[in-house]
C-alpha cells in the first residue's frame, strides 16, 4: 500500500528560485503538473500586469502570458541560473514583449499610431480618472492625481530603450543587476537610461504644467491650475 | 533666502543630475551639502525633485484592477492542452 505523500509546504515563488522550483516540480513527480499550475495561479496577475503595461491589445497579453508559462516549463530543466524564479520569468516575459515590439517595429507606422493612440486625448483620460477597467486602452498606470497622471502619459512618450529600463526598474521594481542582466546592457548603462528617462518624465511633466498654468482660465483666476511652485523653467 | 548665492554652491543642471545618486543615497557627503544648500535656495529644483521622486516611485501609485477570471482561466486551459498543468485540477481552479 503507498502512503500518500504529505502535502509539500505552499512554495513562496517570490522567493524560490528556479532550480529549487525545478527540484520542488522533480519531487512531485506527475504532482509537477499541480506544482506548475500553482506557480500560474500565484504569478499570472503580476506577469499579466507586466505584459499589458507594454502591450496594448488583451488577445496578444493573452498570448504573451501563455508563451512565458510554456517557456518557463521548456526552459526549467536547461536553466543554469541561480537567479529567483520570477527574475527569470520577468527575463523571458521581457524577451517576449520585445519580440512582439519588434514584429511591430517592422512595420514602423503601426507603432507609431498605436502609441499616438495611447497618447489620445480619450485614453489620457481615462489614466487620470484612474480608469483601470480591464477593456480599457493599455494603462500602463493609473492616477490619483494629476502629477500621477501626467507621470503616466510621460512614460508613454518616452523612447523604447528608456520605457523598457523605466518600466523593469521603477514600475517592476527590480533592481539595477536584474534589469541589466535582462536587457543585456551594463548595470552602468542601466543607471544612465534610467536617469535620463526620469529626466525626460520630469521635463515633460513641468511643461505640461507650466502650459496648464499659462492657459487662460474662464473664471479669471491667474493661479489656477498652476503648481504649488510657482513658474516653472528648463 | 536672498539672491541667487545657492547657485555657487552648484547650477541647477549639476543639481538634477546628481538627483539619482542623491535618491540612492549614494552623495558623497560634501556634495550632499552643497547639494541641500542649493536646494534650500532653489524653489524650481525642489519642484524638480519632487516630480523626480514621483516618476522613480511610480510602483508605489500602481493601481490596478486584478484581470477577468477568464484570463487565468484561458491560460491554465491553454497549459492543460500542452500537458503542463492537470486539467483535471478543477478544485484548485474554483479555491484559487
Amino acid at each position: 500500500m503507498s502512503i500518500p505523500k504529505p502535502m509539500a509546504q505552499p512554495l513562496d515563488f517570490e522567493a524560490i528560485n528556479a532550480a529549487e522550483f525545478l527540484g520542488r516540480l522533480r519531487e512531485a513527480g506527475p504532482g509537477g503538473q499541480k506544482a506548475f499550475g500553482q506557480l500560474v495561479r500565484a504569478t499570472h496577475e503580476k506577469f499579466l500586469g507586466f505584459i499589458r503595461r507594454q502591450l496594448s491589445s488583451q488577445d496578444e497579453c493573452q498570448e504573451v502570458l501563455q508563451e512565458v508559462y510554456l517557456a518557463v516549463h521548456k526552459g526549467l530543466a536547461g536553466f543554469k541560473g541561480e537567479s529567483k524564479l520570477t527574475t527569470w520569468m520577468f527575463s523571458l516575459a521581457h524577451h517576449k514583449i520585445c519580440d512582439r515590439i519588434g514584429d511591430r517595429n517592422r512595420s514602423h507606422q503601426e507603432l507609431t499610431e498605436s502609441r499616438e493612440a495611447a497618447l489620445s486625448t480619450e485614453a489620457a483620460d481615462d489614466r487620470l480618472a484612474g480608469a483601470t477597467a480591464w477593456d480599457a486602452p493599455p494603462d500602463r498606470l493609473s492616477a490619483r492625481n494629476a502629477v500621477e497622471g501626467l507621470i503616466a502619459k510621460a512614460i508613454e512618450a518616452l523612447p523604447e530603450q528608456a520605457r523598457q529600463v523605466y518600466h523593469l526598474r521603477d514600475v517592476e521594481g527590480l533592481s539595477g543587476e536584474e534589469t541589466a542582466a535582462m536587457t543585456g546592457m551594463t548595470p552602468e548603462n542601466v543607471r544612465v537610461q534610467l536617469h535620463r528617462a526620469r529626466q525626460r518624465i520630469v521635463e515633460w511633466v513641468r511643461e505640461k504644467m507650466a502650459g496648464a498654468a499659462a492657459a487662460p482660465v474662464p473664471d479669471g483666476s491667474a493661479s489656477a491650475g498652476k503648481p504649488a511652485s510657482g513658474a516653472t523653467k528648463t | 533666502m536672498s539672491g541667487m548665492f545657492y547657485k555657487a554652491f552648484y547650477p541647477c543642471a549639476k543639481v538634477r543630475d546628481f538627483m539619482y545618486d542623491y535618491l540612492e543615497d549614494n552623495l558623497p557627503m560634501v556634495v550632499s551639502i552643497r547639494f541641500h544648500l542649493h536646494l534650500n535656495g532653489c524653489a524650481e529644483c525642489r519642484e524638480y525633485l519632487y516630480l523626480y521622486r514621483a516618476a522613480a516611485n511610480a510602483q508605489t501609485f500602481r493601481k490596478e484592477n486584478p484581470p477577468p477570471e477568464e484570463f487565468l482561466d484561458a491560460t491554465l486551459d491553454f497549459l492543460a492542452k500542452e500537458g503542463i498543468v492537470d486539467p483535471a485540477d478543477e478544485e484548485d481552479r474554483e479555491n484559487a
